[in-house]
């Protein structure tokens, strides 16, 4: 009946009291955060949620293979606090991986894959890991993680050479994953992705094409998103392998912006 | 109990913005499949989206399970993903135990079976599956997301499964309809149907659009079919 | 649940070639429990102006109440009829007074211009945003059916009689896929010089 109220939890005898039958705990005392206050889901909820976050991945296809592009800021919050989070990662010489979202889920998700490789490796048969294989274990692994209701944080863009022909999926932190002739995840899919899409529509694109378009919605996105950076990292798989290009500063040109200019 | 003593920890004080992991998307996504004497047709768009982005435009959202049996699946498309690669899984372990591939009513017990397996933690889907039964009748199963299984001629699922549903009752159901003469419909006018429709939900659900994959079962195998639908 | 739904019911309003067309549902229930089948949501307020006022019950009736008064005034101040367009704005604003703690209703207004006969439909959301589309309305709880049926079933200059077949097609199958909707239907024709009345036969569960 409602008007007893709660039995097993009474209401306090005083605001911020103890409750009858309960010890007192002094407010402020470190000393007495005890038990009560805490479940196991308190602590399980700070990994439920990025902490170094970093922004949009860009993926494209072109004719003879994939660019994917990728900016070098950990954002901490709002704060621009680390500028030199590499987040394009070569796993073998068919396999670019992008990764947006958290940092360290990063982090702790490519050491798990550069073992992986390794242990390819000794095995020494000369087979590679192919991109569409990368692509599904990422999405089992994310998958996973989400059904315990402890995801792994990120957006994935796996970009690679499947029996010659390029491949370009996306995994995001649920586990789901899609394939797509243009990929942009967090706020690029809003500002990029139509910027991609309309050059693919117009006609088929080679390496040097899609790498101007691909630096473009760098650019672009270095303007409008707050946690974009003007230095990222840009990567090409093609048939000839995997070259990641050492990291380059965007050149921004804030002319253009003279309607937001503060007097 | 953290509302009760109003002892909260720093980090969890009222007003703070508590970021709370949602296991679950909605990736929109329809299906219609309808049955006949001697086939069944069923077709998914294939646009795959969440909130107001479009993932991509080219995703097919139906699966053949075996030579007579195909699923669609729209809703959470990671669980769509989990359950079709364990149903993908089960079919390749009936066959090898049995020596044959499993009849659609079959697979359809089982999709229920493992629906409700994950009763408390369910597989947001909506499946429909449609196939030829065991005398080669076409057949469509429905799904709720946790395993309730009903059998029909015809069904509408996913994102505009309202929309669609009430025009295949009037249509193929002849539901309301006088002075009409129930008949098998034709494979043309079911596959012209079903064209129909989608266009209609295309109009109305912007989580439909892009094109339909169609698959025609029949007891000479799978024919694939593609539609193009409005892209905005 | 929503309040909107608490009731249930549907309206749907078509433009076919100078004439439009008006169909409601005639249930009323409590939620699940249906209490009556003669509860038709489409008031006349005029020779060739209707009004369907879907949604709680007694907002419809309080709504309705409060139009006609104020249709009343209109007419004694003004001495002519009121144009559907006038009354959509009237609605609208009366509406819109309630911003803060609206009337659960969602209307649909269907009418010939009593001036130049051109025909009329617009419906609204409950703070009396109007949409005043140039092929069909729907409003209740089974809006998303009505526009599957209406998307597929409606084109353009429908004569009367294909207005009302199509109409009634629209409203009946879309509130059979509705449990809270139907028990009987009432479809109102409306031409420049006649308003045909006709109560459809439905599924009664």
């Amino acid at each position: 009946m409602a008007f007893m109220g709660d039995i097993m939890n009474p209401a306090p005898l005083w605001h911020n009291g103890p409750a009858p039958g309960a010890f007192y705990n002094f407010p402020s005392n470190p000393s007495n955060l005890g038990p009560v206050n805490h479940t196991v889901q308190d602590f399980r909820a700070h990994s439920a949620n990025p902490i170094t976050t970093t922004t949009t991945v860009i993926g494209l296809k072109f004719d003879k293979g994939v660019v994917i592009a990728a900016d070098t800021l950990g954002s901490y919050g709002s704060l621009a606090r680390f500028r030199d989070c590499s987040r394009v990662m070569k796993v073998n010489d068919l396999i670019l991986l992008g990764s947006g979202g958290d940092y360290a889920d990063f982090q702790y998700l490519k050491d798990i894959i550069d073992q992986k490789i390794i242990d390819e490796q000794c095995i020494g048969d000369g087979l590679l890991l192919k991109p569409r294989s990368l692509h599904c274990w990422l999405t089992r692994v994310l998958y996973n993680k989400r059904s315990k209701m402890d995801p792994l944080w990120n957006n994935y863009v796996v970009a690679g050479i499947q029996d010659g022909e390029p491949f370009l999926g996306a995994v995001d932190k649920l586990g789901t994953a899609y394939e797509d002739a243009t990929i942009a995840t967090g706020l690029g899919a809003y500002m990029a992705t139509p910027l991609l899409r309309d050059a693919r529509d117009k006609g088929n694109l080679d390496e040097e094409a899609a790498k101007a378009l691909v630096r473009k919605c760098m650019e672009v996105l270095f303007y409008r998103d707050a946690r974009a950076f003007q230095r990222y990292q840009l990567g090409v798989v093609t048939a000839d392998g995997v070259v990641i290009d050492d990291v380059a500063e965007l050149q921004h040109n804030w002319n253009l912006a003279h309607m937001i200019q503060m007097k | 109990m953290l509302s009760v003593s109003e002892n909260f920890p720093e980090y969890a004080v009222p007003g703070a913005k508590q970021v709370r992991f949602e296991p679950y998307a909605d990736n929109g996504g329809s299906i219609v499949a309808i049955a006949g004497d001697d086939y069944a047709v069923i077709g998914a768009d294939t646009r795959l989206s969440t909130g107001f982005s479009i993932y991509t435009r080219e995703q097919k959202k139906l699966f053949k399970l075996s030579e007579g049996t195909v699923l669609g699946a729209t809703g959470c498309w990671c669980d769509t993903l989990t359950l079709t690669r364990l149903l993908q899984a089960r079919m390749q372990m009936y066959e090898h135990e049995h020596n044959k591939s499993m009849s659609t009513p079959a697979v359809a017990q089982m999709l229920s079976t493992m629906l409700y397996y994950k009763r408390f933690f369910p597989y947001y889907v909506s499946n429909i599956l449609a196939g030829l039964d065991a005398e080669g009748k076409g057949c469509v199963y429905s799904y709720d997301p946790i395993g309730h299984c009903e059998r029909s001629n015809y069904r509408a699922g996913g994102s505009a499964g309202a929309q669609l549903q009430p025009l295949l009752d009037n249509q193929i159901g002849l539901k309301n309809m006088q002075n009409v003469t129930v008949a098998p419909i034709p494979r043309e006018k079911a596959l012209a149907l079903l064209k129909d429709v989608f266009i209609s939900a295309a109009e109305r659900d912007i989580y439909t659009g892009d094109s339909i994959y169609i698959l025609i079962i029949t007891a000479n195998g799978i024919q694939e079919e593609k539609f193009e639908l409005r892209k905005d | 649940m929503s309040i909107l739904a608490y009731n249930g019911g549907a309206v749907v309003a078509m433009r076919g070639q100078d004439c439009v067309a008006i169909a409601t549902d005639k249930r009323f229930g409590i939620q699940a429990q249906t209490v009556s089948t003669n509860f038709p949501k489409v008031y006349r307020m005029g020779p060739t102006l209707f009004v369907g006022l879907p949604g709680l019950a007694t907002d419809t009736q309080t709504v309705h109440q409060r139009l006609k008064f104020r249709m009343n005034l209109y007419e004694l101040k003004e001495n002519r009829v009121m144009r559907p367009k006038t009354f959509s704005a009237m609605l609208s604003n009366m509406l819109y007074e309630k911003r803060f703690g609206p009337y659960f209703i969602e209307p649909v207004i269907a009418g010939l211009d009593p001036y130049d006969n051109q025909p009329y439909v617009c419906n609204m959301d409950l703070i009396g945003c109007p949409n005043e589309p140039e092929d069909f309305v729907v409003s209740g709880t089974c809006s998303e059916q009505l526009y599957g049926m209406c998307e597929a079933l409606w084109e353009p200059n429908l004569k009367p009689d294909e207005l009302f077949e199509t109409i009634s097609q629209a409203l009946v199958n879309a509130a059979d896929r509705d449990a809270i909707s139907g028990w009987g239907a009432v479809v109102y024709i409306i031409e420049k010089d006649k308003i045909t009345e006709k109560h459809v036969k439905t599924r009664m569960d």
